[in-house]
């Protein structure tokens, strides 16, 4: 097979660290290449230096064999290198073909021609399978629709290499086979991908070989067919990993929280939520499945008090309403909260470590002599100490701002901070998102850990593995709805994954 | 890699730190070379300021007292900015707690100690509501207090305006009549009591920032409000009473302001500059309210001296207003530029070095041993 990119020596530096060191990485012409590596391993970086938006500290790119300098994305795209992030880069305003040629400057001439560029993407359209409706406003359009979008957007511009950064973390499951036959005619067209996602599953389904990033340096290329997950995930992690499994609890009937017929905002069907009815017993781990964007948001704020809801009741232990409590009351209930995004919701990034520990219980005798007027500033943090022994928050000083702490680290803080006081009930909103292997087993842990203790635990994911893996009963939401409750133990997965495809 | 995040955090910490510092020395030596080009000695000119500003108990009192509205409106924004709260009305709220201090005691013609209270009190609830009032509109109708706080001073302006005009007009002038003597605040030494006020009032805020319960979760507040309400806090409620407090500072300002300080009455210009002169001082210390009573005497130096530096030698005072402009500029050019990762990133490669450097002869030590 012919070589169609060369990586040698790859080095980015940041001060005195080392984002990549020394990576040697070669994409053949029609592969589907995937970069493997926890968060921090440099994946996302050594992308960034591959589009020209960052300079690499040393090293060199060759494409088809010749040295090539990519100073800038605008180098990248004459290279034939083009990147679908993540997080799409579209202008929700505006229908497809406008997106997919704004910013081309194939044309000399100041007038768009619109038309011509038409032709042009509806080839690309049928020659790759990719079907989009091209005078659909974006905001309009499905997530996979909205994907392909910038799949076309990419291949516009004359891609020969394309890199899609986790393109199947916001997919259903049939959109993601979807995907996959497009990479599969794309390859077969001679398009090479780079494929980034740390799914194991797909990555040893649509692969063609593996390179496993681990702390900036890559540590092996693979081919898929002479390897294993096992033996991926013990390079991944630098370490023989150990999947733990977690024993399902049949749980009480008696509820900690009950929903009934709950309604908020039915008509947004990516945010509200339509007739929503749930309980949640003593002392299971209730897991709500569903793909992002279906409800779980506005689930959240209502049962920890951030929203009221427009109709129906919220009912607490003994069963009496408490549907207009607020955030304080959610707080005084010894109830906890794992925020859905930690940045914004669980911490104040320029508060110290210590302060973000104690952030909801200043006012209590143990941090503060007067009901609040003079903070025992020993007392807090010798807590903060404590707790930073306890959860291995790794840190120099409970002094340093929360925001200079890793993602990982972060969480313990709020996990600390949630889990200190015992709750009664824990509501955990995307407990582990974008956590590395390691920290996020150290999330399951506790959270299993809070359950055998007699906490109930309401976890809200868009991981269909960590829903599997934690709950002792499943219910699916689907725009906004409930499409069934499942069992925890034995699963019916099958049912499970086409209930949050709404079918 | 933990031990380098830390003398990265406390590298910073220094930086932002010698930042005001340094930016204070690059105003003063653009200002001497400004003043060499008039043809003047910058030497004698600087002599002179520091003469004229610190050179006798006298003096010093006259730069405290100067300094002592700019303490008031400098704490004020300090204040708000703690809480997100970007208060620009502190001219207008230290106009009107003036304006109260004036009707009370006028208006109703009080005499004596009970005079400087009820006026001080009145200057502080006028304050308060002065800042309620863009508050209200925040929290209900979601108008911007950089606005509204603006209009208002204007609207302080001319109602103090209608005061020393209509109201309380001395024999048909534009000023009041002064303030009776037994009402005025005392005198110690060379400086009025209000100074010591200020200054306590600093300590105080410090003390209510960062050590109460309350001053924690207005700095929450203002630094995530959305992790705030999470939380628990009433997060409307602590941001209606940063508008009141830091109104009710400029309005204490304003009211010590009138009583403490010759003509004791209010005429055109009573307050003018005050307020935006506290928000430099605010940023320039990095919203410490001890920092902030620093940069504000420093603020009154420039001020008295720069009129000593005038009559002495002749360099006209506008210098000291470019003194004062170039500190701004370097003191908040300098904070952004701190941050950059750039100059972040070389000043840790600076600093790798150093401690290799110093830990090198160690390492010597060890080998020969």
């Amino acid at each position: 097979m012919e070589e169609l990119l060369r990586m040698e020596g790859i080095d980015k530096r940041f001060g005195s660290f080392y984002a990549n060191r020394n990576v040697n990485l070669s994409i053949m012409k029609g592969e589907v290449h995937t970069l493997l590596g926890e968060n921090g391993a440099g994946k996302s970086t050594l992308m960034n230096c591959l589009i020209g938006l960052y300079t690499p500290s040393a090293g060199k790119f060759f494409m088809r064999g010749e040295e090539v300098r990519i100073d800038s994305p605008r180098d990248a795209v004459e290279r034939g290198i083009g990147m679908v992030h993540q997080h799409f880069m579209l202008v929700e305003d505006m229908t497809g073909l406008e997106n997919i040629i704004l910013g081309d400057k194939r044309h000399s001439t100041p007038l768009l021609r619109q038309e011509d560029d038409r032709k042009t993407i509806e080839g690309l359209m049928q020659r790759y399978g990719l079907e989009v409706d091209l005078d659909e406003r974006v905001a309009d359009m499905s997530i996979g629709m909205q994907q392909r979008v910038e799949i076309l957007k990419v291949l516009f511009r004359g891609a020969d290499l394309l890199i899609l950064d986790e393109p199947t973390a916001v997919l259903t499951d049939l959109e993601v086979q979807g995907l996959f036959d497009i990479m599969r005619s794309l390859t077969d067209e001679g398009k090479s991908i780079i494929f980034i996602s740390h799914k194991m599953r797909e990555v040893m389904h649509i692969s063609d070989r593996v390179t496993v990033l681990r702390r900036g340096e890559c540590i092996d290329t693979l081919e898929i067919a002479k390897t294993t997950e096992q033996e991926l995930a013990d390079l991944m992690i630098g370490q023989k990993f150990e999947e733990s499994v977690y024993a399902k609890v049949n749980a009480t009937d008696e509820p900690m929280l009950q929903l009934t017929n709950v309604s908020y905002h039915p008509e947004v069907k990516h945010g509200g939520l339509k007739d929503v009815s749930l309980t949640l017993h003593k002392g299971e781990i209730l897991g709500v499945a569903g793909i992002d964007g279906n409800g779980q948001a506005a689930l959240a704020s209502l049962v920890t008090g951030l929203l009221s809801p427009e109709s129906g009741e919220v009912c607490g232990p003994d069963g009496k309403s408490i549907a207009l409590f607020s955030p304080q009351a959610f707080i005084d209930a010894g109830f906890g909260n794992i925020p859905e995004d930690r940045n914004k919701m669980g911490l104040v990034g320029d508060m110290t470590i210590a302060e973000n520990l104690v952030l909801k219980q200043t006012d209590s005798e143990r941090f503060s002599a007067g009901h609040g007027a003079w903070l025992k500033m020993d007392a807090i943090r010798d807590f903060a100490e404590r707790l930073r022994e306890e959860n291995d928050i790794r840190c120099t000083s409970v002094s340093q701002t929360a925001r200079s702490l890793s993602g990982g680290n972060q969480q313990k803080v709020i996990l600390a901070r949630e889990l200190e006081s015992h709750p009664k009930l824990l509501v955990a909103v995307y407990p582990t998102r974008g956590l590395d292997i390691g920290a996020t087993s150290f999330v399951h842990d506790q959270i299993v850990a809070q359950r055998d203790a007699g906490c109930s635990v309401l976890l809200v994911s868009a991981d269909f593995d960590e829903v599997l893996k934690l709950s002792d009963r499943i219910v699916v939401l689907f725009e906004g709805q409930i499409m069934g409750t499942y069992p925890g133990a034995n699963p019916p997965i099958k049912e499970i994954s086409l209930a949050m495809a709404g079918k | 890699m933990s031990k380098s995040t830390s003398s990265e955090n406390s590298r910073e910490k220094m930086l932002m730190t010698l930042t005001p510092i340094v930016s204070v020395l690059l105003a003063l030596i653009v200002g001497a070379i400004i003043i060499a080009c008039l043809g003047k000695s910058p030497l004698q000119g600087y002599g002179a300021m520091i003469q004229g500003s610190l050179g006798s108990a006298a003096k010093i009192g006259k730069t405290l007292e100067r300094s002592c509205p700019l303490i008031f409106t400098g704490l004020t924004a300090v204040f708000a900015y703690k809480c997100g709260v970007f208060n620009l009305g502190g001219e207008g709220q230290f106009i009107m707690g003036g304006c109260a201090t004036a009707t009370v005691i006028l208006g109703m013609g009080l005499d004596g100690p009970v005079a400087t209270l009820c006026g001080l009190t009145a200057g502080i609830v006028v304050g308060g509501l002065w800042g309620l009032l863009p508050g209200i509109l925040k929290i209900t109708r979601g108008l911007n207090e950089m606005i509204t706080t603006i209009m208002l001073n204007y609207i302080a302006m001319y109602f103090m305006e209608h005061v020393f005009k209509n109201l309380y007009s001395d024999n048909g002038l534009p000023k009041t009549l002064a303030l009776p003597n037994a009402a005025r605040l005392a005198s110690l030494g060379d400086m009025h009591a209000g100074v010591i006020l200020a200054l306590l009032l600093g300590a105080f805020l410090w003390y209510v920032i960062f050590r109460t319960s309350f001053g924690f979760k207005i700095r929450a507040v203002g630094m995530n409000p959305i992790a705030s309400q999470v939380s628990g806090f009433p997060v409307k409620r602590l941001v209606l009473l940063a508008f009141v407090i830091s109104g009710a500072i400029a309005g204490m300002g304003g009211s010590v302001e009138l009583l403490g300080k010759t003509p004791y009455r209010l005429a055109g210009g009573f307050g003018s500059g005050f307020g935006f002169d506290g928000v430099a001082i605010a940023l320039i210390a990095q919203l410490n309210p001890l920092a902030a009573m620093a940069v504000a005497v420093l603020f009154g130096i420039l001020n008295t001296g720069g009129t000593m530096m005038q009559s002495v030698i002749g360099v006209p005072t506008a210098i000291v207003d470019i003194i004062r402009g170039l500190i701004i500029i370097f003191a908040v050019a300098g904070m952004a530029i701190v941050k950059l990762p750039k100059v972040i990133a070389f000043f840790n490669v600076r600093g790798t070095r150093h401690d290799k450097a110093q830990s090198a002869p160690d390492k010597k030590e060890e080998v020969t041993a």
